[in-house]
């Protein structure tokens, strides 16, 4: 569905390189004189353009009062422009201004008193709310933009946030790629924010169907309570208190920052000539004026001094699931706990990856690879042979800014096993990895698989186009391939080193959720 | 004739960045022509030895190699007793090795080779996957033929599946969506095959020699067709696979025979208790099949009604306007040999659950009563029309789509002709067939939320719900006994 936030990304796709280096990524790169990228994968065939903008921002650039801003602000950059969803731009401003000043009135009342106001008032601000909201509707083209690209072809349109980077997209048929260079250039220059309330209250419910999945709650607590103190701290979508109390000027502020050209890569992949769709960049993203440079990232994630130990109930099944520090991406261990999270997780054809028990998604952010089943190490001995686990995983996510190795298992509660067994069986095999580290067809395997994976991932234009943007944010699309480079070199001394630093108990959160009364 | 190529020359020039002006609105832009041709599916249909068919496409751009069996088998031909059968042959097809190997042994060496076999049985097709770097090609189709024609689904490995199934069928009422759409069928299509649950006492029964028994009887050439796309020679792989299957029998097969007749549930609302902040709603009754006619018609009527996200009027409606919800619309849900089902739905917070029904019944009711605008037409169709080629994205996708075209015995110049089809509904006809294909006066409502606070409703609609009609309290059974829990 439609501008859902999106769980982070790994860069796992490309991390695989290796031997398929002969395969040759080849982009072609065009930068704007305000510093806006574009990319290009030219890939000759059915006549259509997959088209992704991708923003060096997300919730990890937000602060306690407006977590939740950047996927909100998402939302809104679909709610028109100068020109686009609006018939008569000065009037339509003239009541929205209107709109903005009753609501700062009622958030004032409601929010700023710790009794939450004078109903009466808020009462007879909420009608003069109501009026105007009427009154603009004579002003909005509903939802134009979303018409404008089912009109002509476009297909995907969507939005996704998440912790590093927000995401626009659409596919195009390749005689129209004009329109999203229109559209795109447009919002990220003129963008108007109309309709900001409704959309508000359109998110809560966004943030209530994630509430009413069994274990959320827990599992956001388990977040919070790994990442202390950066922006990982909260998830994407956000407190709900937050979401509340944003105001409009808090997102003009957000936009103003973060949506500048400098901030920007737009990627193409399809069907389409890379001069012609060069010089159509040239024409629509080049005439927005470079903005501030950004201020990096303040807050790092302090170290962990000592164990952490989370214990809750919800309606999700028991569940058990351990969790590490790991360095950032890029960082010279982050190769080899890849390759030990695919050798103890990974395999079985089919079987998904990354996700905790029963997709639960205790305390992660979602994405990350590993894998439930199958082949993997932890799998073949928890699950069939000592037979203690319904199922077991491990994954590795080094992100932008922080790392997380994480082990999730469901105990075979039908065979009295609870999840402090399981706690101890897998620090039984954390602790032979780090004796005797791994075997090489192991190893050959995981190299094996991620090579594979590579290849298969080239055959995707959307994959592709995510894959490339995203990686391009951050330390540019070649890092992919100086990623599988390190994979390829990994070896076994390298695997036991980082297991015995990293799977320290004072680097550890350990949570066990039962199956009971909470939510 | 010779003014329009002159056009195409400026537009392909205006296109190539030489002199093309800005433009103020997106509706002054100028695009130049773009014609396609659908792939026609008898280029690429082949047939193998004793009868197995297949769509096969050489795709050199990469180095890999996938293939899918779309085997004539599902869980609808399931009797009563063997409920939950198709789940565990999922799960043991490979795992549970052939008569020669053992599946972790199969698996492991997949998995070696950075390859993946998966197989799934749906309603009424079971998909064999698999997908290996073509220079993995013999290797991979001989464990591929190998699974397909000799499974042993061992003791060992089903055990542990049956864990892994029972483990799921616990959670079966935890997830309010997953409870909705259950009970939803299930009141639609009352005590049918269609809605037949396993329980505990099911999968507890089913052996080794009934998975055994259920691919002795459905899987065999003729039953079966092939696609697959990569890096290969056509007749390379079909030398080979007719080699895999040169020795295996056909057989004499009799699908069971299923009822049609559905019962006709009373209209009104339908409600389960759950202590969560939103209610889940779906809203309707059976709907037509997909080899209808009028199914064009339906798909365009449809993306104007709820189909077509913001270019919708229940999303318009009920998201965009009033902030209700952050997932609504309208779909034809369609099944094959089988009435679908018409749903609106919608996921609102407790206080909206009756306002928010009021709002997409009165959509159900304007399409019918009011000709859609020109504009919502245009919309719709060019949609269709313009995101035709999406299809044909994936060499892979597009020969699964024709195996599965001939699968269910559709026409095979269904995507030939599938533009002119769009291109000719009308507005009289998007109002022809709201009024024959939804009826709100004989839709369910059923909601799965907190019955206090959604009964109570809020300002702009207050309860009680049964202003919507004749409340119905259902209690969910226990999964695992399939008897209403104690």
């Amino acid at each position: 569905m439609k501008r859902k936030l999106v769980l982070l990304f790994t860069l796992f796709a490309f991390a695989s390189l290796l031997a398929a280096a002969d395969l040759k990524l080849d982009v072609k790169e065009h930068v704007l004189s305000n510093g806006m990228k574009i990319l290009m994968i030219p890939r000759p065939g059915v006549p259509r353009v997959v088209c992704h903008i991708y923003f060096k921002v997300g919730s990890i650039n937000e602060r306690e009062g407006i977590t939740g801003i950047a996927h909100i602000h998402e939302h809104m950059m679909f709610k028109g422009t100068h020109v686009v969803g609006v018939s008569d731009f000065a009037k339509d401003t003239e009541i929205d201004k209107k709109i903005d000043a009753v609501m700062d009135k009622i958030y004032h009342e409601k929010f700023w008193k710790a009794d939450g106001g004078d109903k009466a008032k808020i009462a007879g601000w909420q009608k003069e709310f109501e009026e105007l909201t009427k009154a603009e509707k004579a002003y909005i083209v509903k939802d134009e933009l979303d018409n404008l690209y089912a009109n002509n072809g476009g297909t995907g349109v969507n939005a996704s946030t998440g912790g590093e980077n927000t995401g626009y997209y659409v596919t195009m048929p390749s005689n129209k790629v004009e329109l999203q260079m229109f559209v795109e250039s447009d919002r990220l220059m003129n963008a108007y924010f109309r309709e900001f309330y409704s959309e508000k209250d359109v998110i809560m419910e966004e943030r209530r169907l994630s509430e009413n999945r069994p274990g959320f709650f827990f599992s956001e607590q388990v977040n919070a309570a790994f990442y202390s103190a950066s922006g990982y701290h909260w998830d994407t979508i956000g407190w709900m208190d937050d979401i509340q109390k944003i105001t409009k000027a808090d997102l003009i502020e957000f936009h103003n920052k973060y949506y500048v050209p400098n901030n920007a890569v737009a990627i193409y992949v399809g069907d389409f000539d890379p001069q012609a769709l060069a010089a159509m960049a040239e024409k629509y993203f080049g005439r927005i004026p470079r903005g501030p440079d950004i201020e990096p990232l303040r807050t790092a994630e302090p170290p962990q001094y000592g164990e952490k130990r989370l214990y809750g109930e919800s309606s999700a099944p028991t569940s058990l699931s351990m969790m590490f520090h790991t360095p950032q991406a890029g960082q010279p261990d982050a190769a080899p706990l890849q390759v030990l999270a695919s050798i103890l997780g990974g395999g079985g054809g089919g079987m998904r990856g990354g996700l905790g028990p029963d997709g639960g998604e205790i305390g992660q952010r979602g994405g990350g690879f590993g894998g439930g089943a199958g082949t993997g190490r932890l799998n073949k001995i928890l699950v069939q042979e000592k037979q203690l686990a319904v199922n077991v995983s491990a994954s590795s996510r080094a992100q932008w800014f922080v790392g997380a190795f994480q082990f999730g298992a469901t105990p075979r509660l039908d065979k009295n096993v609870q999840p402090e067994d399981l706690e101890k069986e897998i620090w039984v095999e954390i602790d032979k990895v780090k004796k005797d580290g791994v075997t090489p067809d192991e190893i050959q395997k995981a190299k094996n698989r991620f090579e594979a994976q590579f290849i298969r991932s080239l055959s995707s234009s959307t994959g592709l186009a995510g894959s490339v943007g995203r990686a391009e944010l951050h330390r540019g699309w070649r890092s992919l391939i100086t990623d599988l480079d390190d994979l390829k070199k990994v070896t076994n001394d390298d695997i036991k080193r980082v297991a015995a630093k990293y799977f320290v108990k004072d680097n550890s959160l350990t949570a066990i959720n039962r199956r009971g009364s909470g939510r | 004739m010779k003014k329009t190529i002159i056009l195409v020359l400026v537009l392909g020039f205006l296109f190539a960045g030489i002199g093309f002006g800005q433009v103020q609105k997106p509706s002054e832009l100028k695009y130049p022509p773009l014609t396609y041709n659908p792939p026609d599916p008898a280029a690429y249909r082949m047939t193998f030895a004793n009868g197995l068919r297949g769509y096969i496409q050489e795709d050199h751009s990469l180095p890999l190699f996938n293939i899918s069996a779309h085997i004539n088998f599902g869980g609808l031909y399931l009797p009563k007793d063997k409920q939950g059968l198709d789940a565990l042959m999922s799960g043991t097809m490979i795992q549970g090795g052939t008569k020669t190997k053992e599946g972790p042994a199969i698996q492991e060496r997949l998995d070696f080779l950075g390859g993946s076999l998966s197989f799934n049985v749906a309603e009424r097709t079971a998909t064999l996957s698999l997908s290996v770097l073509s220079k993995d090609l013999d290797e991979g189709l001989g464990m591929f033929f190998d699974v397909l024609m000799n499974p042993e689904f061992r003791e060992g490995p089903l055990n542990l599946v049956r864990v892994r199934v029972l483990q799921q069928l616990r959670q079966a009422n935890d997830q309010p969506g997953t409870v909705l759409s259950r009970e939803y069928e299930k009141l639609l299509y009352g005590d049918h095959p269609l809605t037949w649950q396993p329980t505990k006492a099911t999968y507890d029964a089913i052996t080794s020699a009934d998975l055994k028994a259920v691919h002795a009887t459905y899987f065999f050439p003729r039953n079966i067709i092939l696609s697959a796309a990569g890096d290969f020679a056509k007749a390379d792989l079909k030398a080979k696979i007719d080699k895999y299957v040169g020795a295996w029998k056909n057989k004499d097969l009799a699908f069971p025979s299923i009822p049609k007749a559905f019962p006709s549930p009373e209209p009104g609302v339908y409600f389960i208790q759950m202590p969560i902040n939103q209610g889940y709603i779906n809203i309707g009754h059976l709907g037509p099949e997909d080899t209808n006619p009028d199914y064009f018609a339906v798909q365009v009527m449809n993306f104007i009604l709820g189909g077509g996200s913001f270019s919708s009027r229940i999303t318009s409606k009920v998201r965009s306007n009033e902030g209700l919800s952050y997932n609504q619309g309208s779909r034809f849900a369609y099944r094959w040999g089988f009435p679908g089902q018409f749903s609106g739905y919608v996921q609102t917070k407790s206080s909206t659950v009756g306002y928010a029904i009021s709002l997409i019944v009165d959509e159900f009711n304007r399409i019918r009563k009011d000709p859609v605008t020109d504009a919502e037409l245009v919309t719709a169709i060019n949609y269709y029309l313009e995101s035709f080629a999406n299809a044909f994205e994936s060499p892979q996708g597009t020969m699964s789509s024709f195996a599965n075209l001939e699968m269910t015995g559709k026409k095979m110049d269904y995507y030939k002709t599938y533009r002119d089809k769009i291109k000719a509904v009308t507005k009289a006809k998007v109002q022809e067939v709201a009024n024959k294909y939804i009826h709100p006066d004989k839709a369910v409502i059923m909601i799965v939320g907190d019955w206090d606070p959604s009964n109570k409703g809020g300002d702009k609609w207050p309860g009680p719900l049964d202003k919507l009609g004749k409340l119905h309290k259902i209690t969910l059974k226990d999964p695992l006994t399939g008897e209403i829990a104690k």
